[in-house]
């Protein structure tokens, strides 16, 4: 199978993922699309890396696992200190500041 | 047990070769040694968090924190004594982090930077005293408590205290000196969320109006976690395009003296992963250093956060991801300057005016001085455009004297209080003038660098930045930069009008005595805005001498 | 075909383990059947069917799984390194050594700071 089709799932995902951040109301949602968009990196970088024949791609896979990790716990920390405030994950409801 | 030799090389090894060895790595911890005491400090931090009592944490953390920083600052000079800003400079760390003028320069700023934020952090004379007696800090006494809780009332009762906030401050320091000395998008990347992922706790530590700081902090999270996905897919687009994410590798490989391999010459036939990989690479710093249209984020965050940590992530976040943005433009992308030039003179020309003009609108200090950060990274752009030597030394310059300016601007509003804490709506600030002199000369000498007034480090900076665009040809921007710096010295002056000349109101906020820590950092601001502002020569020189990247 | 003889041996004796402890469990273990016991196991939390609305989950089941992800994690670094390690010698060992010891000061403020503590 042509590697490149992997790059246009990739590129499909990261789409969705941001599209979703851009619509979506719900704090988790909009961190989950995140974390999509995260993962379609992780694809491209593991099909690049069989394009080009050097691991490197497959190593900064692996780094980008942990950073996704160490993001998932800082902003679920986050989410849920505000959740417990408001009773509400809606980004709508943060709106306390306005221009 | 024969294997095709058409089999990918990735997955197979020959069996007779098992015991083939990996070149060693090596690391030269004495180059690396800025960023590990920084770190060093901040993991002993966490370890004094862990086993100390309470009532010993404050001073031990503030001791770690200045030896590390102290320590870190030794370290960028012996480095640089030793000639690594120049001659020396190199790679370190197997190509990972370039040790070279920019960084040592950068890192320095960094640091001193970090040592006036601490500084502001360990404030604790501003607060009421708790029931206790105990002093408080400006930050939430117990962050995992709800607002309002009887929890949240008893933790403040008790006089606790987040003193974690050295120990992730260190952590974002530490990020921060790495990230513009990162020579591959890797470390880069690891850089970028090491910093950010302790701003956006700090953001969310605020004692007073919590609501607002935990706001500011999910906005930030959510839009800093947008930003770094693109710029992680941008990174995946240019190793694609490049096979390598080392700086030099890729400008090599941009300016087509790589050496040929066929898959090189199959992914650099498509100039769409390069541009693309590019401009995504370019959302991901310009977010951060709070460009026009990235910056969204910047009035709330601003005005939510903690004004002690609003200053530090003011000054050092904008050195770091502009250090990041030069060295990336400058060093990996020359090949393709034709390219991004144009874009980058849009988005300076937006960020300057939309700065300047919508800053007029503001009624809140802490949205004025973040509109006004706006702007200022529009002037600093303009230097980056520049895409030459004068444009790396006059933005580091320009990137010194502003952070000053603005870590003594925030250190100040801390002090202009009323019953609810720091009182930030413009109008309160009217008569300040006549009620503490001293406070309200000290804030209007740092609007007037802001706005570019001579002798103060503004005036330089703007002077530098915008010669360096004018001498490559940019006279365009230079005019739009002047337009909108005359924009924007208007609300400044306004705003000191106001402190000066109208009358104060009868229950108008008072300014209070702040103890050595602020008091010194705003010192400090003071000197550095004046010193820089008198005599620019010398500090203009030294950047000069630190321009050179290393790839 | 013999290269691959350890690792049929090896599947073999997992399967054995396997199936011998499930076998030997019913063949000698007590037989008191309890509620709890016949519930489908879920950790943490109790298993379906859930309470009207969604039910609420104790926050506790959080922290310990965040805790756990971040902890879990780390072990991506030792993979490349374990494949690896007798090429990369002594100076593998001691940098292995110094990150081990840096998610171990992590660990230690967790432990501290009742992070671990379930009740």
């Amino acid at each position: 199978m042509n590697p490149v089709n992997y790059l246009y799932l990739a590129a499909l995902l990261f789409t969705i993922g941001a599209t979703g951040v851009l619509v979506r109301r719900n704090a988790i949602v909009l961190f989950m699309c995140v974390e999509l968009m995260l993962n379609a990196s992780n694809l491209a970088l593991v099909t690049f890396s069989r394009l080009h024949g050097n691991l490197d791609g497959q190593i900064i896979a692996f780094f980008t696992m942990v950073v996704a990790a160490a993001e998932v716990v800082v902003g679920l920390a986050i989410i849920v200190s505000v959740f417990r405030t408001r009773h509400s994950a809606s980004v709508d409801d943060t709106n306390l500041m306005k221009l | 047990m024969s294997v095709p030799d058409t089999v990918h090389s990735l997955w197979t090894v020959a069996a007779s070769s098992t015991t083939q060895t990996i070149p060693t790595p090596h690391i030269e911890y004495g180059q690396l040694s800025p960023m590990l005491a920084v770190f060093g400090a901040a993991a002993l931090g966490i370890l004094a968090e862990a086993f100390l009592p309470r009532r010993n944490r404050y001073w031990a953390q503030i001791g770690i924190a200045m030896a590390g920083l102290v320590g870190a600052f030794v370290a960028v000079v012996v480095l640089a004594a030793q000639g690594y800003a120049g001659t020396k400079a190199h790679l370190a760390a197997m190509g990972a982090v370039a040790v070279d003028g920019p960084s040592l320069f950068l890192q320095g700023t960094i640091v001193l930077i970090a040592v006036v934020s601490v500084l502001g952090f360990a404030e604790r004379h501003l607060e009421p005293r708790s029931s206790t007696g105990a002093p408080v800090d400006a930050f939430a006494p117990q962050a995992a408590t709800v607002p309002g809780s009887d929890a949240e009332k008893s933790a403040a009762r008790s006089g606790f205290a987040t003193t974690e906030v050295f120990p992730l401050t260190m952590f974002a320091v530490g990020g921060m000196l790495l990230f513009p000395a990162a020579s591959d998008l890797l470390t880069m990347f690891v850089a970028l969320e090491v910093f950010s992922l302790p701003l956006y706790l700090l953001c969310a530590l605020a004692r007073r109006r919590r609501l607002l700081s935990q706001e500011a902090a999910v906005k930030y999270f959510l839009l800093g976690a947008f930003s770094s996905a693109f710029f992680l897919f941008g990174l995946a687009l240019i190793y694609g395009y490049a096979g390598t994410v080392s700086i030099g590798g890729i400008a090599d490989v941009v300016s087509g003296t790589a050496t040929p391999t066929p898959a090189l010459a199959n992914t650099t036939a498509n100039d769409a992963l390069l541009l693309i990989g590019l401009a995504m690479l370019g959302v991901g710093l310009l977010f951060k250093v709070g460009a026009v249209p990235f910056h969204a984020w910047t009035p709330d965050v601003y005005q939510g956060a903690p004004t002690p940590v609003t200053g530090f992530m003011a000054s050092a976040t904008k050195v770091a991801a502009f250090g990041a943005t030069l060295r990336l433009l400058y060093a990996a992308f020359p090949g393709v300057t034709w390219d991004w030039r144009p874009v980058l003179w849009g988005v300076a020309i937006l960020t300057m005016v939309v700065g300047a003009i919508i800053a007029v609108t503001q009624t809140d200090v802490k949205r004025l001085l973040a509109y006004s950060s706006i702007a200022h990274a529009g002037f600093i752009l303009t230097g980056v455009i520049a895409m030459n030597k004068a444009g790396v030394s006059a933005v580091l310059f320009y990137l010194g004297a502003y952070s000053f300016v603005t870590l003594g601007a925030f250190a100040v509003v801390t002090l202009v209080r009323d019953a609810g804490g720091e009182a930030t709506h413009l109008s309160r600030w009217a008569g300040l003038g006549r009620r503490s002199p001293l406070v309200a000369a000290t804030f209007a000498l740092f609007l007037l660098a802001f706005a570019g007034i001579p002798l103060t480090s503004g005036f330089a900076g703007k002077f530098a930045v915008f010669q360096a665009a004018a001498s490559s040809g940019a006279t365009p921007l230079v005019i739009v930069g002047v337009l909108s710096s005359a924009v924007a010295a208007f609300f400044y002056i306004r705003v000191i009008v106001l402190m000066f000349f109208s009358d104060p109101r009868p229950d108008g906020p008072t300014v209070a005595v702040p103890s050595a820590f602020t008091a010194t950092a705003i010192a400090l601001g003071v000197l550095v805005t004046l010193g820089l502002g008198i005599l620019p020569q010398y500090f203009l020189h030294l950047a000069d001498q630190a321009s050179v990247f290393v790839r | 075909m013999n290269a691959y003889a350890p690792i049929l041996v090896l599947g073999a004796l997992a399967a054995a383990f396997a199936i011998g402890s499930v076998a030997m469990a019913a063949l000698t273990g007590p037989k008191r059947y309890n509620r709890a016991k016949l519930d489908a196991y879920e950790c943490g939390i109790e298993p379906t069917p859930q309470p009207v609305g969604g039910g609420r989950f104790p926050i506790k089941y959080y922290l310990t799984a965040m805790l756990f992800i971040v902890f879990d994690i780390e072990i991506v670094f030792l993979y490349p390194w374990a494949v690896s390690f007798d090429s990369l010698g002594i100076f593998g060992l001691v940098e292995m050594v110094l990150f081990i010891a840096t998610v171990f000061v992590a660990y230690a403020y967790v432990w501290r700071r009742g992070g671990l503590e379930w009740d």
